[in-house]
């Protein structure tokens, strides 16, 4: 399999904002060069994580041009270089209704771990995390696809440390992984997984992956194939098909907020998990606690566009197809929805999704 | 817990309130974000501080090369939080793995997480990198560092003002945190949870000197003292950890209010009593109260109107109010798109009166009062609007004042402007 570089951030305007990082040497040769200094800082003191090694040695060879946080972030390339692992602290305004971190906030996370590790190995020079060769034909990361599994929400205080990768996916683009663990306990409290193509950001056009790219990722990913899901047929692999008409639950009108927007007035990922979100009946947000939740992203939304999000309620295999289907569900204790995103008028789908719940303790 | 300590800004209007349910159901409105640390009943499972004790015993450790902790000994005996003192200045090659072992073992070996228990039981090691937050300047200031994260930041490469506002929010809840003062785990103390008080915020003003980048870390220091009978006042200074420069100073005021009856109420003897130690009324406040009320905007020449803005799901606090901080994205979502484009938000002066949650329906009005004339232009002396924002009835919510100075006049003007190339 071919090994691409994936970048960190969601859609291509957020990785603008790794334009804040100091400069770092944009050459794959510098690239190569940093890392493997920082493998041999790692290798010559194994009892070192790398931490503050591998991030000094990279702010050596590439200048020191390093910021204050970013020699003393929590966070750092493995001894492998291969991976990138951060720790974070659950804010309180970070929790959601539940008392626990929402999963926009775990969503953010990922993407500032995503970003911190493209801006470590050098990636993040322009904002969108792409490579020499990327710049030069005006080639961009967008997102197709975000698939996010959380088996138990922090709460405020909590430490989470999470750890990212990433993987080729053939010509057609990379996938990015993370592992998120509790750090009191090393428990795996979630995991996710996304899939990213290579567009043209003047034509937004989507464009094959050459040699030529690969070639510069090569050298930052894994070996062998290493999945965050790696069981067969597993929820990160479902199609999702296209909500049917009349859908259940919707919330109409839904407008992108000037918060919402990032570097390149492009709604940046999150949000769209937000709208999907928006849809969803109080009984539900009230009784479960959101599972898993995938998202394809077909089109973006622009800046005055108005998105109507809509819901229903996915049966799933197990049901028959006779009436009670539906009143096996309702004490179940996992539901499972189907979403669409699209807009406002012309009905043009944005993105579409489908969340599984589990039911809450309280 | 939650962002709720800024959330439930109403007066006790006799329309705010809702059914009892509602109000019941408020378990935790309260809005305390000051610190006063005081003999907390052990009950509570809160870390608990004498205010004699807060000045740590420093320790080294040989394993981190002569990196200097400061611990905060707590009555319970255990140590509840690190600061790294001289991180600025040394870097041992393994601070980053001792601290995580530290956090992990004390974490794992003291872990009661009890999620409906609105008390705070987990004494908190890492509440972010730098260690949960100390207490300066002989236990009257409570300060805390951050990371900028890439999602704070907003379309000009700098922290948005809401990003901010959430950290202010974040460290005076450590803060209470800290004190051994989270009564009900909101912000109330426990003699105000015994008594059903929650402190409200009725103003809050800031002004920003230079807004942070991606990448950046900020000091967070936050004091509070008493303002009048009523009144409590808390205070925020901002500043850039690498530079030392000023990024922002804020105060904010404060009333208590039974959460039942929604009427305000006379701090009461009790309170004052448990948060005197760390109500220091020399500290001096950074802005003056100047006392003025905010003239009510007139909506029939407002010129920016934004109707029908609703709360989304992730706008809740765990007692399905709106953060305060929302409230300061929405009145900013009207202003001029000319200003936003051209300006940056200086200082902002805003009087919340009522609160708000999820199914709330809300208008935003903005008039540009000065400078209005300048706005395509470059304007030496910067613009101003007032803002309102209502239920779509017209019952007030908040209204605010707000100052805007041009990008290009600011003093640190951060990394607005352009791009760093690919070239370089």
């Amino acid at each position: 399999m071919l090994r691409v570089h994936t970048p960190a951030g969601p859609m291509p305007c957020r990785e603008a904002a790794a334009a804040q990082w100091r400069m770092l040497p944009s050459t794959v040769a510098v690239g190569r060069k940093r890392w493997a200094a920082a493998v041999r800082c790692v290798g010559a003191n194994s009892a070192v994580s790398g931490v503050e090694e591998a991030a000094a040695a990279a702010a050596a060879v590439s200048g020191g041009g390093k910021g204050l946080a970013e020699r003393l972030r929590l966070g750092s390339l493995v001894e492998d270089g291969l991976s990138y692992k951060e720790s974070f602290i659950v804010r309180c305004y970070e929790v959601g209704i539940n008392k626990t971190a929402t999963v926009e906030t775990i969503a953010n996370l990922l993407q500032e771990v995503g970003c911190n590790h493209a801006q470590s190995v050098g990636f993040s020079t322009d904002g969108f995390a792409t490579t020499p060769t990327m710049r030069k034909l005006r080639l961009i990361w967008v997102t197709s696809r975000m698939h996010i599994e959380i088996y138990k929400y922090p709460a405020w205080g909590d430490v989470v440390e999470i750890e990212t990768w990433c993987q080729g996916e053939g010509r057609i683009g990379t996938r990015r992984d993370w592992i998120i663990k509790d750090l009191a306990t090393s428990e795996v409290i979630g995991r996710a997984t996304s899939k990213w193509v290579m567009m043209n950001q003047d034509t937004r056009k989507l464009q094959r992956v050459t040699d030529e790219v690969r070639e510069e990722y090569l050298v930052f990913c894994p070996r062998t194939l290493r999945l965050a899901f790696p069981e067969e047929n597993n929820g990160s692999l479902k199609k999702i098909p296209k909500l049917e008409n009349p859908a259940q639950y919707s919330r109409l009108g839904l407008g992108p907020r000037r918060a919402d927007f990032d570097m390149n007035q492009h709604v940046n990922n999150v949000t769209y998990i937000g709208w999907v979100l928006e849809s969803m009946p109080q009984d539900i947000i009230d009784t479960h606690e959101l599972q898993t939740i995938t998202l394809d992203y077909r089109r973006e939304c622009q800046h005055d566009d108005m998105v109507d999000s809509l819901t229903s309620q996915e049966l799933t295999d197990d049901d028959g197809t006779n009436g009670s289907a539906i009143a096996k569900h309702q004490e179940q204790e996992h539901r499972q929805f189907l979403h669409f995103l699209g807009l406002s008028g012309t009905g043009l789908e944005l993105n579409r999704g489908r969340t599984e719940w589990r039911k809450l303790v309280r | 817990m939650s962002a709720s300590i800024m959330a439930s800004s109403s007066l006790p209007l006799p329309s705010s309130s809702s059914s009892s349910a509602a109000s019941a159901r408020a378990a935790s409105d309260s809005l305390d974000v000051r610190g006063f640390a005081a003999k907390t009943t052990s009950s509570t499972g809160a870390m608990q501080l004498n205010a004699s004790s807060v000045q740590a015993t420093p320790i080294t450790s040989s394993s981190a090369g002569g990196l200097k902790y400061e611990n905060i000994e707590v009555e319970d005996g255990s140590n509840s939080s690190m600061a790294l003192q001289t991180f600025y200045n040394q870097l041992p090659p393994d601070w980053s793995k001792l601290l995580v072992a530290i956090a992990t073992a004390f974490l794992a070996t003291e872990k009661q997480r009890s999620v409906p228990d609105c008390k705070v039981r987990r004494p908190d090691m890492l509440a972010d990198a730098f260690g949960l937050g100390k207490f300066v300047k002989d236990g009257s200031v409570f300060r805390q560092n951050f990371f900028i994260r890439s999602y704070e930041i907003e379309a000009d490469q700098t922290a948005s003002i809401e990003a901010l506002m959430n950290q202010l929010q974040e460290t005076a809840l450590n803060h209470m945190k800290c004190a051994g003062l989270l009564g009900d785990g909101f912000g109330s103390t426990p003699e105000m949870y015994k008594r059903s008080l929650i402190w409200v915020v009725t103003k809050m003003q800031v002004h920003v000197e230079k807004y942070p980048s991606w990448g950046d870390v900020i000091q967070v220091e936050t004091w509070g003292f008493p303002s009048g009978k009523n009144a409590m006042r808390r205070d925020w200074h901002v500043k850039d950890v690498e530079t030392g420069k000023t990024i922002l100073k804020a105060t904010s005021l404060w009333v208590m209010m039974n959460k039942r009856t929604r009427r305000l109420s006379k701090v009461p003897e009790e309170v004052r009593t448990e948060t005197e130690p760390y109500f220091i009324p020399k500290v001096a406040a950074i802005l003056d109260d100047d006392g003025r009320r905010l003239p009510k905007l007139d909506t029939s020449t407002a010129t920016h109107v934004q109707k029908g803005l609703t709360p989304h799901w992730s706008d809740l606090d765990t007692n399905q109010h709106v953060n305060n901080v929302k409230y300061i994205g929405w009145i900013l979502e009207t202003s001029p798109i000319s200003i936003l484009e051209n300006y940056k938000l200086e200082s902002m002066f805003l009087e919340y009166r009522r609160e708000c949650r999820r199914g709330s329906v809300l208008d935003s009005l903005t008039t540009v009062s000065a400078g209005a004339d300048c706005i395509n232009g470059n304007s030496e002396s910067g613009i101003e609007c007032q803002h309102l924002l209502q239920f779509e009835g017209g019952a007030e919510i908040m209204r605010g004042q707000t100052q805007w100075r041009h990008k290009q006049h600011r003093k640190n003007t951060g990394s607005v402007g352009v791009l760093p190339t690919a070239s370089s």
